[in-house]
C-alpha cells in the first residue's frame, strides 16, 4: 500500500512479530505518554527519564527482598547498580545541555513522583508477566521486558516530540535503554547455569 | 498513475536484517509500523512501533515520513 506513494524504503518483516527474537513491549499506544505530555525541553525530558530510572531501581531492589535464592538476590543487586550508572549518565547529559553540574543525589531531589518505566506499577508488572521470582532466567526476561517498555516509551515520546532539543535527548535516552537491553541479552547468553 | 504501486518491489527482511537496519541508523530513523489491530498491539509490539491499523493506513499516510526506512509487520 505504501510502495509507489513516495515512500522510498519500505520493508516487510517476514514472519511478523512472531518471528521477532528480541524484546517486545506491552501496552496501548499511549501507555506512559502522559509522563511526557508537558515535556517542553530536553532538560525536562531528562528529569522525567531520571524518574523512570529511579523507579526501575526501586523495582529491582524491591524484588531483591522478595526472592529467596542468593544468586537471584545478587542478580537484582547488579541490575539495581546498573540503574545507578544509567542515572549518572542522565545527570551527565543534563550537565551537557544546561551547563549545570549536579550530583545524582541533588538531581534526585528534583523528582516529585518517581514513576515506574512504562507507567505501570510493580504489582501490575508482576501480574502482567506472572514471573517466577526464583528463576533467574525469568527474572532476566522480566528485566528485559521492563527495559523494552522504557525503550518503547522513549522512542514514542521522541516521535511525538515537537521540540528538537527534547527529541534529541529522548533519542539518546532510548539509545541507552537499547544498550541496556543488549547488556542483559549478553548476560543471559553467557550464563550456563540459569534456571 | 496507479500502476506504479503494483510494480514497486517491497523487500522482505528477517528480524536479523531488521536489527542490522536499526544498527545502521543510530539516529533512530527506522520506523517500525504495526498494521495490526489495537488490541493486538496492546498484547505485544516491537518497542517504539507506531500503531497504524491496516484499515486506517490509506487515510493516515501523512503521518509517515516518506524518506525514512519503514519496517512493516
Amino acid at each position: 500500500m505504501l510502495a509507489g506513494k513516495g515512500f522510498e524504503k519500505i520493508y516487510n518483516l517476514s514472519g511478523g512479530i512472531k518471528a521477532w527474537d528480541k524484546e517486545v513491549a506491552v501496552g496501548s499506544e499511549d501507555t506512559g505518554l502522559h509522563l511526557f505530555d508537558r515535556v517542553l525541553s530536553g532538560e525536562e525530558a531528562i528529569t522525567i527519564g531520571f524518574g523512570l530510572e529511579m523507579g526501575l531501581r526501586d523495582f529491582y531492589l524491591a524484588m531483591q527482598k522478595r526472592v529467596v535464592r542468593e544468586a537471584t538476590k545478587a542478580l537484582f543487586s547488579k541490575l539495581a547498580d546498573i540503574e545507578i550508572l544509567h542515572q549518572e549518565q542522565l545527570v551527565q547529559l543534563y550537565g551537557e545541555i544546561t551547563g549545570t553540574q549536579l550530583s545524582v543525589a541533588d538531581f534526585a531531589e528534583k523528582i516529585a513522583e518517581p514513576a515506574m518505566e512504562g507507567g505501570l506499577t510493580t504489582e501490575e508488572y508482576l501480574q502482567l508477566y506472572k514471573t517466577d521470582l526464583d528463576s533467574e532466567s525469568e527474572v532476566l526476561s522480566l528485566a528485559m521486558a521492563i527495559e523494552a517498555q522504557a525503550l518503547d516509551l522513549y522512542l514514542r515520546a521522541a516521535e511525538k516530540s515537537t521540540e528538537a532539543g527534547s527529541e534529541r535527548v529522548l533519542r539518546r535516552i532510548a539509545a541507552e535503554e537499547r544498550s541496556h537491553i543488549a547488556r542483559l541479552s549478553h548476560y543471559i547468553d553467557h550464563q550456563q547455569d540459569l534456571i | 498513475m496507479k500502476w506504479l504501486q503494483f510494480f514497486t518491489p517491497v523487500a522482505s527482511i528477517n528480524w536479523e536484517e531488521a536489527n542490522q537496519l536499526v544498527a545502521d541508523h543510530p539516529d533512530g530513523d527506522v520506523l517500525f509500523l504495526d498494521v495490526r489491530q489495537p488490541q493486538e498491539y496492546a498484547a505485544g509490539h516491537l518497542p517504539g512501533a507506531k500503531l497504524l491499523p491496516l484499515g486506517d493506513l490509506e487515510n493516515r499516510l501523512g503521518e509517515l515520513a516518506r524518506e525514512k526506512p519503514i519496517v512493516i509487520y
